[in-house]
């Protein structure tokens, strides 16, 4: 589904589409909601009425992810990923997460540095 | 803002507000420690009247210590929490109040400034636990030595947040605690002891100031009570300047940089966990008794006098020909709101403000210009005038071009004489300016007279050709083939920072790497004024008001610049009403990381991992951290999702009938205690209330302390007098005699529209002052002003040391007779000092200190005037 085909359904589902707005965060950018947005309404159908916050949560993971930078389980990664398939995302930010830093840094203290001591 | 660098800033523009304390302490008869009695009068010539506890100030330091070993089980840590009070009750000696706060649920604001802090804390610890597990293995694959005890669990520090078993324990050992004092301390049996633990919702700070607070609006409330309230954080000083009382002091442990911490494998100083080899410690002392101890570590407290920073604020903001009449009160508030706009614990601060650059010296003279074209004060009781704020806040974003610039070049000023440093050390040479040879500088005084200078110009030559020598280090070491690597490495990788705030289009990039939009994208740049402008109102609201909204939070990890803030009169109006805070389980389900979930029921937990979850995403395995210019992970933001409020009730309501009675008990919200030994006139009250089993809430009657007011309602497992107290604690006695009462207490309450007057009351009488008169002259002794002298702690008249006659014989004996006085023309003389023979000012070799004093002395006797009182 391209961005179009996002509005045709859009426009053919009014009171669906009205619903899923409801759920738009405070923080979100257009850019934002606009991907989210797509990946709830490519797989709402797989979901009940009363299950809609568990598309929600995956819809966050993924969003986290691309968007923030979050890493979760890769089985719970490769699964939203895969709900997310057609989905772009133009210009996705890059993120250095804590665990990569950490690990910048332990290279750096095994090396023989007689002045790196005390860093945290 | 940091605590220390908001805290450095204050205390070095601002000297005389610090006050360091007197500690009177325990003596040792025939190896028996005789307690020191606190019903005598305070050593620092000050009775306070009042001692508030921000008890997470001293939780923390007690179970996970910096700068000691760690103690090995929950009791140790309980017992070293009552010590640690103790010690603040023997330097204080409240006479009428002890109300110790630990932190409740917080406001949702705070929320996320906790979730950070968990989710790294977790990770850290992970780290450290792994880290030491391989060491540990190989020391021990080397044949060396650890201590057996490291097989205990390590401490989690975030179990100490409310909901916990660990929180439950402790209130019911400071029970114990306040049981026992008032039964057996005599310095305890006056006071009144309110203790309002973490099942009280709030931060223990903001529930201190709300007792101050709603004490202040009851009409029998004493407004020269002196304060003093205890913790370290920045914001207490803002706290007790918003009090508008009189007589408010803080004390706090004097900040020392750069302690050594102990290794946490072996727990010696000296070498840190990557460097331990675990050898066999040596035993200090006779039993090893200072094994533990390091000399002289113990921490010293200080006072910070805020009726001394009152006086400063006077002379900065005191403004003459506004078009209003001047009131200090409205001045100091709106210093107080200025501090906000640096740092707070609810907001980022705006790019362009830091401490360290003088940012609030910046601030208040944006604001002695501002204030004339406003036609008002920017605050009133805690409510904000937006129109005027703006104006302050456009007058930054004018500056902030050359505020970015100037830190730029300041930073490279600063990393180019880092590493000029580095260099020179490397090579051990003193810096270019020191001479050498007979041109080394001597020092005055010496017998040694420096001798004519020879051969001056053959000097200069040698030296001009050593210069030449040792100059270019790199140069020399490529000739002889010396890998150029180890000089590259030194300078380590910078973070490669997007923004350059320093070039031009920095808001560009700004808003497209932080916010991940187009800075022309106007309406999102209005949702984060708008909502960094609801903050400003909640937090100063909080400050002076109360809570105004349990709901409310900033949803953006950064802030928007000090430009953008246009036409935000109508941004705001009010918060919504009647919001609740979290209840402590919800609340432990909102800040902790999955890693932490063993302190939850168990199909909470489940929440937390379980791919089904409709909460799963609020918890990642790792996060992205944006060093935003820093250099340390630490010291960089952590981009966390935000909670969704909506969702996290929704999913808990599946699980809630899952909890054990326990786990209700522990969920529900509770009410503050008041403690009274027996023989307090509160006492036979109370003891009515329990004999009458009366239902509702009674009215405390004032005159029967100290103009105290409030609500008492009966506890369902009350401390009673005569019935034994068990002590949670093992190697802690049972109270056998206890002779302390306890009972519910609520704050006296008022209507949701009441304002709380931010004013001094009247009655109220102002400390004297202790500042140097701004017309002060030195000799004019005719005026009354040439009487000021600089004043050493609270009291004014402080008795001056004096030696009497016999003392004056035995120095005239000493010194010998001279010109102008036994005594006057000379420091104390060597004899009082024998221990310290070593003179830190002189260079070269020394002639014996004792045998040259007096000759010396003699010789060229110092001017008189000279040694200050």
């Amino acid at each position: 589904m391209a961005a179009t085909d996002v509005q045709e359904f859009i426009q053919q589902n009014r009171a669906l589409a009205d619903q899923v707005e409801n759920h738009r965060g405070i923080s979100e950018t257009n850019k934002q909601w606009d991907a989210r947005r797509e990946f709830v309404l490519r797989n709402i159908n797989e979901f009940e009425e009363a299950q809609i916050d568990q598309l929600l949560a995956l819809s966050m993971v993924w969003a986290n992810n691309v968007f923030m930078g979050c890493r979760y389980n890769n089985e719970l990664l490769d699964k939203v990923n895969e709900m997310a398939d057609g989905i772009v995302v133009e210009d996705a930010p890059v993120f250095k997460t804590r665990e990569e830093i950490m690990k910048k840094v332990v290279r750096l203290k095994t090396s023989i540095f007689p002045t790196m001591h005390n860093m945290f | 803002m940091g605590v220390p660098a908001f805290f450095r800033w204050l205390s070095r523009k601002y000297a005389s507000i610090v006050v360091h304390c007197l500690e009177e302490k325990s003596k040792e008869c025939n190896g028996v420690r005789i307690p020191v009695d606190t019903s005598k009068p305070n050593p620092n010539e000050v009775e306070f009247d009042n001692l508030y506890l921000d008890m997470n100030g001293i939780i923390h330091p007690c179970t996970h210590p910096e700068d000691k070993a760690a103690p090995k089980n929950e009791d140790e840590m309980m017992v070293a929490i009552f010590e640690y009070i103790d010690r603040l009750f023997n330097i204080v000696r409240p006479r009428r109040v002890l109300y110790m706060a630990i932190d409740g649920v917080a406001p949702r604001a705070k929320m996320n400034q906790q979730r950070s802090r968990r989710f790294r804390a977790s990770k850290e610890g992970a780290e450290l636990t792994e880290e030491k597990d391989k060491i540990r293995e190989e020391i021990i694959g080397r044949g060396g030595y650890l201590p057996p005890d490291e097989i205990k669990e390590r401490f989690d520090s975030n179990c100490i947040t409310p909901g916990t078993e660990f929180m439950d324990n402790l209130a019911q050992c400071l029970r114990y605690y306040v049981s026992e004092r008032l039964s057996n301390d005599p310095g305890w049996t006056n006071i009144t002891v309110i203790l309002s633990d973490a099942s009280v919702p709030g931060e223990g700070e903001h529930k201190i100031m709300d007792y101050i607070r709603r004490q202040r609006a009851q009409p029998h409330h004493d407004p020269n009570t002196h304060h003093c309230l205890c913790g370290a954080d920045a914001d207490l000083i803002m706290l007790g300047l918003a009090t508008h009382e009189p007589n408010f002091t803080i004390i706090r442990e004097e900040f020392k940089p750069n302690k050594p911490r102990p290794c946490a494998l072996c727990n010696q100083m000296g070498h840190e966990l990557k460097d331990c080899s675990g050898t066999a410690r040596e035993k200090q002392g006779e039993h090893d008794q200072f094994a533990d101890a390091m000399p002289g570590s113990e921490q010293e407290f200080i006072f910070i006098r805020l009726c001394v920073l009152r006086e400063y604020l006077e002379k900065e903001l005191t403004m003459a020909s506004l078009p209003f009449p001047f009131d200090f009160e409205r001045s100091v508030d709106d210093w107080v709101f200025m501090c906000f706009f640096v740092g707070n614990d609810f907001l980022p601060h705006l790019p362009s403000l830091e401490i360290r650059e003088g940012a609030i010296d910046r601030l208040v003279g944006i604001y002695k210009d501002v204030v004339h074209k406003t036609g008002g004060y920017i605050t009133h009781n805690g409510f904000v005038e937006l129109e005027r704020v703006e104006l302050i806040m456009q007058a930054v974003g004018v500056a902030e071009d050359n505020i970015f610039k100037k830190r730029k070049d300041d930073d490279e000023g600063f990393k180019r004489r880092m590493k000029d440093k580095k260099k020179r050390m490397k090579a051990e040479r003193p810096p270019a300016y020191m001479t050498g040879g007979q041109f080394a500088p001597q020092a005055l005084g010496g017998r040694n007279r420096p001798d004519t200078v020879q051969n001056a110009r053959h000097q200069a030559f040698d030296m001009r050709m050593q210069n030449n020598q040792a100059g270019g280090p790199s140069g020399a070491q490529d000739a002889r083939g010396v890998k150029r690597k180890a000089e590259d490495s030194d300078s380590e990788p910078e973070p490669e920072d997007v923004v350059r705030l320093w070039e031009d289009g920095w808001k560009q990039r700004y808003y497209k790497t932080k916010f991940d939009v187009d800075s022309t994208d106007e309406d999102f740049k209005k949702k984060v004024v708008r909502s960094y402008v609801e903050g400003l109102c909640w937090v100063l609201r909080y400050y002076y008001q109360g809570c105004a909204s349990w709901k409310w939070y900033f949803p953006f990890h950064y802030a928007p610049f000090a430009s953008d803030f246009k036409d935000i009169k109508g941004m705001f109006s009010d918060f919504e009403k009647d919001t609740k805070p979290f209840k402590p389980l919800e609340q432990l389900m909102g800040v902790f990381p999955a890693a932490s979930g063993n302190f939850l029921p168990e199909t909470w937990r489940e929440l937390m991992s379980s791919p089904d979850s409709a909460i799963i995403d609020f918890y990642p395995d790792d996060f992205a951290i944006d060093l935003n210019g820093k250099k340390y992970a630490w010291q960089g933001v952590a981009l966390l999702p935000f909670v969704d409020e909506r969702r996290l009730r929704a999913a808990l309501g599946d699980v809630y009938p899952d909890l054990s009675t326990e786990e209700e008990r522990r969920n529900s919200l509770g009410s503050d205690l008041l403690f009274v030994k027996k023989s307090h006139p509160l006492c036979d009250f109370i003891r009515e209330l329990y004999l009458a089993e009366s239902q509702e809430a009674t009215q405390m009657p004032a005159e029967l302390c100290h103009g105290i007011q409030g609500m008492l309602t009966l506890d369902a497992d009350p401390i009673l007098p005569d019935k034994p107290v068990e002590s949670p604690i093992p190697s802690l006695r049972d109270i056998m005699t206890n002779s302390a009462i306890g009972v519910k207490f609520l704050d006296p309450q008022f209507e949701g529209d009441h304002v709380f007057k931010a004013i001094v009351l009247p009655k109220a009488k102002m400390p004297a002052k202790v500042l140097k008169p701004g017309d002060w002259e030195a000799g004019n002794r005719n005026s009354n002003r040439g009487n000021w002298r600089p004043q050493l702690g609270f009291n004014p008249n402080r008795q001056q040391a004096h030696l009497n006659q016999s003392a004056h014989r035995s120095l005239g004996h000493t010194m010998g007779r001279s010109h102008g006085g036994q005594y006057s023309n000379a420091p104390p003389p060597g004899n009082y000092q024998d221990k310290y023979r070593s003179q830190p000012y002189r260079g070269g070799s020394q002639p014996s200190y004792h045998q040259n004093r007096e000759q010396s002395l003699l010789g060229a006797p110092p001017r008189m005037n000279q040694y200050p009182r």
